[in-house]
């Protein structure tokens, strides 16, 4: 354990030694800042109408009007970040030959991978860290509900872990960092693509199935009860096996480079 | 101490090492000789466990690498061709880093002692992107020390480095060699393992062409060199390859070189030769023309020599 946490704290750091921890958290703050306030504007207005509606009014709230969909927007931006992030966690070290210091240490390589995977999984907590003064904005201006900001949080983790270990994966399988990155980025487009295929789907007969294979197996779908602060068991052991998969075969691939 | 019995390493249908076996004994310097691509690499990576092998193994006081990864990586400290460096660190960190990776129980300590040891004090807080060459090297030599292993293998530590930090390279490894530590040194450079190395291990293609201590070698390998000055060199090749035992007679700057095999022929030659003027005749064993007669040669004495 102790030489996982010595990679990952490598990791973090390294982000922070070069512009792209300081670009990444900069371009994530501000960008999150804009769906806020798109949210807002569009939570005033939307207030503002409903006001007239004596039913309309007792359904405005907060979390279903504003938390929830600038989380669940906001997902895009880590869809686009996250193949960046990932990139050169194994890529890197394979091209400039410090992989060898790794290989030639007295750790297993499931240390490697996960020490990889946490550091990176580490410094996507510093971007949520970065986006904290908006739930502190409505907790002090507005009524949100804490459990639902939290659970909010959650899938936002969760989706970023999945993420992550599909772009850890990719990183395994090539020396150059841009083909990792593409190829992560073509993965989480599909699993993120899958959401969209099911909607378009009957609820009858064949198309009923494929819809229902689909909706288990959309990665993004899953935090959307999530983000309306439902947790749903089979929701994690989802993203757990996820995740465990991905890990498993940069594992499995790492393994291999003694060999070749 | 080290033990490489028929190492084979096939990378798909190419053969990069093929059968090798050697023994280094505790505390003994070894050169390991070849041209490039001859498998130096290769056999380092499999004795530092960062490799596997197709068949054969390598033990370390009897413990396989392969099978106790754990206990043999501890005591191996490994400098590779291009030094692991994470070049967005501070030199410091890098080590203490590479310390806690091997496992030292007091990785800060540990650090501290090893940039002292390898001369990395002036430059301990900067980033290693900044730095040169020689001292990237030394960030190298610090990360295969900072365990303090008793094993320490190198790999062309010297390639690319400037004659002024090949130098101080050089002064660098010679002491750590004699500190009671075994080490293995890989090379196409001659000078570099005659200066340091007590025995030398050569192979050439994958396969072992001879080994034993740097004075014997010569014999070990069954080849002399001689050098030769004449006064009328015309004819003078035709003469001496009718000497029987010499295996080749080419000129080199003036003077030519014979490669005998066998006993010693230098009466001979001399007797041959004075027909032509013999001015002066060296029996110098240099190793550049042994290991250059040996790699040219294709049907290499390999298993006569490996005894």
């Amino acid at each position: 354990m102790r030489n996982t946490f010595a990679i990952a704290g490598r990791e973090l750091r390294s982000y922070f030694a070069t512009p792209v921890g300081w670009l990444s958290l900069t371009g994530y703050v501000f960008l999150t800042g804009f769906f806020f306030l798109a949210f807002l504007l569009y939570y005033n207005e939307q207030a503002a109408t409903m006001g007239f509606n004596p039913y309309g009014e007792a359904d405005m709230n907060v979390d279903e009007w504003l938390v929830a969909p600038f989380f669940g927007n906001a997902n895009i931006i880590l869809l686009f970040l996250c193949p960046a992030l990932t990139m050169r966690l194994l890529a890197e070290d394979r091209k400039s030959k410090s992989l060898e210091l790794l290989l030639t240490s007295p750790i297993s390589t499931t240390e490697i991978v996960l020490g990889k995977y946490l550091g990176a999984l580490g410094f996507v907590l510093v971007l949520f860290a970065g986006t904290l003064h908006y739930p502190a904005l409505l907790m002090w201006m507005g009524d949100p509900d804490p459990g639902i900001l939290a659970s909010c949080y959650l899938s936002w983790t969760m989706m970023t872990a999945c993420f992550m270990a599909v772009g850890l994966m990719a990183s395994a399988f090539t020396e150059n960092q841009m083909v990792a990155m593409i190829l992560a980025f073509g993965l989480l487009l599909i699993f993120w693509l899958l959401g969209w295929m099911e909607s378009g789907l009957g609820s009858t007969g064949f198309q009923a199935t494929i819809k229902e294979v689909l909706s288990f197996a959309s990665l993004v779908n899953r935090t959307e009860d999530m983000q309306k602060g439902l947790i749903h068991t089979k929701d994690l052991v989802y993203f757990a096996s996820f995740i465990g998969f991905f890990l498993f075969v940069t594992h499995q691939r790492v393994e291999a480079y003694r060999w070749r | 101490m080290i033990k490489v019995e028929n190492l084979t390493k096939r990378y798909g249908a190419t053969t990069a090492v093929s059968g090798i076996s050697f023994e280094v004994p505790k505390g003994e310097v070894v050169g390991f000789l070849g041209p490039n691509g001859a498998g130096k690499t290769t056999t380092m990576r499999i004795i530092t466990g960062s490799l596997g092998a197709t068949e054969g193994r390598v033990t370390l006081d009897g413990q396989d690498v392969f099978e106790h990864p754990a206990e043999t990586k501890r005591r191996i400290g490994y400098l590779p061709e291009v030094p692991p460096l994470y070049t967005d660190m501070r030199v410091r960190d890098y080590v203490r880093f590479a310390g806690k990776l091997k496992g030292v129980d007091d990785p800060k300590a540990a650090a501290e002692k090893v940039i002292d040891r390898v001369g990395l004090r002036p430059v301990a807080h900067r980033i290693i992107d900044h730095l040169s060459k020689g001292y990237r090297q030394r960030c190298g030599v610090a990360q295969a020390l900072v365990h303090d292993p008793d094993v320490l293998i190198l790999d062309e530590p010297y390639s690319g480095l400037d004659p002024a930090q090949r130098l101080e390279i050089r002064e660098l490894l010679q002491e750590l060699a004699q500190e009671e530590r075994t080490v293995i040194l890989s090379t196409h450079v001659l000078a570099d393992i005659e200066a340091m190395c007590e025995r030398v291990v050569i192979i050439n293609q994958g396969q072992m062409v001879g080994q034993g201590p740097i004075d014997e070698l010569s014999s070990v390998l069954g080849a002399r060199s001689i050098m030769l000055t004449v006064a009328r060199p015309q004819g003078l090749q035709d003469t001496l390859m009718a000497v029987q035992g010499v295996v080749s007679v080419e000129p080199q700057g003036g003077q030519f070189r014979v490669i005998t095999e066998g006993e010693d022929l230098r009466e001979q030659i001399a007797a041959a030769a004075i027909t032509h003027g013999l001015l002066e005749l060296s029996g110098r064993q240099s190793l550049e023309d042994i290991f250059l007669h040996l790699t040219r040669t294709q049907t290499a004495p390999d298993s006569g020599a490996e005894a």
